[in-house]
């Protein structure tokens, strides 16, 4: 379990957050995602991808989360079993941040520091205190890599 | 477009046209908070101590409770394989306790989040498919001991549509290891009725 943690638990919580908007939420959320798992270990298909069997547990209990949030904040006009607003996009969420986690940590950092926080190569390097053309190069290896391992991310 | 956007599209290097697409795809998600976000380091403690709760809470116990114990011999089974596969843990100082439904109501399931703090036992009850009590009634949740003794550890109706309610113990679950889940009327009569709803069992 602690290998499918380390591997997960980033694409999960990422998920968690899209849906939930809460860090505790989304901790909770997290917790149980594992632990579903790990209850229902013996169901899962290993001939099948983990990722999406993971994915599914995640998706569900995020929105359990999200109900029972939203049953003990809501009116009586307020539909509580809605589903989240951002659940259109968090399987592409979870694709992403896996695809992130594989990244060398040098190159996950120039991603993020250009596409999070906005930065500029020159920013960037400043930033990181290493010359203008290596964030270049960086930035190209990272988004090469992006590129190919969610490349079987379909558009919507 | 942003200016690190056109300083990346306009790199001699950059991607070709229908990658420069699959990012316009991910560029969004790239940019959200969320997306980056990383869950407390506590989450990988409590997930193993809940892990390894569940593990212990699934062995066969001894028990005054006039219970068929089959399907905690087979779940323990099942333990034990999925343990092999997934590794070996720690005990919990958290524990995850699943609750299931007596035949006064078979449809509900529940699960039971014990966390010790200074002040006494917080104890979360998740449940799903557990009506509401009724007009002149409510539910009243128990930790029981083996000897038979049962402390009460709070009241809740489910009128409202939630179905999480947090409860209180002043007593230390490991002593009191059944929890109950009791339908009570209002009538004053503060011992247990025999109306058992809900059980769980968190230490074997």
């Amino acid at each position: 379990m602690k290998t499918v943690y380390e591997r997960f638990r980033g694409p999960v919580f990422a998920i968690s957050m899209s849906v939930l908007h809460d860090h505790g939420l989304a901790a909770d959320a997290t917790q149980q995602t594992f632990i579903k798992a790990w209850q229902a270990a013996t169901t899962y298909d290993p001939d099948r991808e983990l990722g999406p069997w993971i994915y599914a547990i995640a998706r569900r209990t995020a929105i359990d989360i999200y109900r029972k949030s939203s049953r003990a904040l809501a009116s009586d006009e307020v539909d509580t079993t809605a589903l989240p607003p951002a659940l259109d996009t968090i399987w592409e969420v979870f694709e992403v941040r896996s695809a992130i986690d594989r990244l060398p940590d040098e190159e996950r950092q120039v991603i993020k520091l250009s596409h999070f926080d906005g930065l500029t190569h020159v920013e960037i390097a400043e930033h990181m205190g290493i010359p203008v053309g290596t964030v270049k190069s960086r930035s190209h290896r990272a988004h090469q890599r992006l590129i190919e391992l969610l490349r079987h991310v379909e558009e919507t | 477009m942003s200016d690190r956007r056109a300083e990346y599209l306009a790199s001699a290097s950059g991607p070709a046209p229908d990658d420069r697409d699959r990012l316009d795809l991910i560029r969004d998600i790239l940019g959200d908070e969320a997306t980056w976000a990383e869950p407390p380091p506590e989450v990988a403690d409590r997930l193993l101590r809940a892990i390894g709760s569940e593990r212990t809470s699934a062995e066969p116990a001894v028990s005054t409770l006039k219970r068929n114990w089959g399907w905690v011999a087979a779940a323990a089974a099942a333990v034990v394989i999925v343990a092999g596969l997934f590794g070996v843990f720690s005990p919990p100082a958290e524990q995850l306790v699943a609750m299931e439904g007596t035949d006064l109501e078979p449809d509900a399931t529940g699960e039971v989040t014990i966390r010790e703090s200074d002040a006494g036992w917080w104890i979360r009850l998740d449940v799903e498919d557990l009506p509401a009590a009724g007009d002149g009634t409510y539910y009243e949740g128990w930790v029981w001991n083996d000897d038979g003794d049962g402390v009460s550890i709070g009241t809740f109706h489910l009128r409202g549509g939630d179905q999480s309610v947090v409860l209180w113990s002043g007593v230390d679950p490991d002593d009191y290891p059944a929890i109950w889940v009791t339908l009570e009327d209002e009538d004053g009569d503060p011992a247990a009725s025999d109306r058992i709803v809900m059980w769980g069992r968190p230490n074997g």
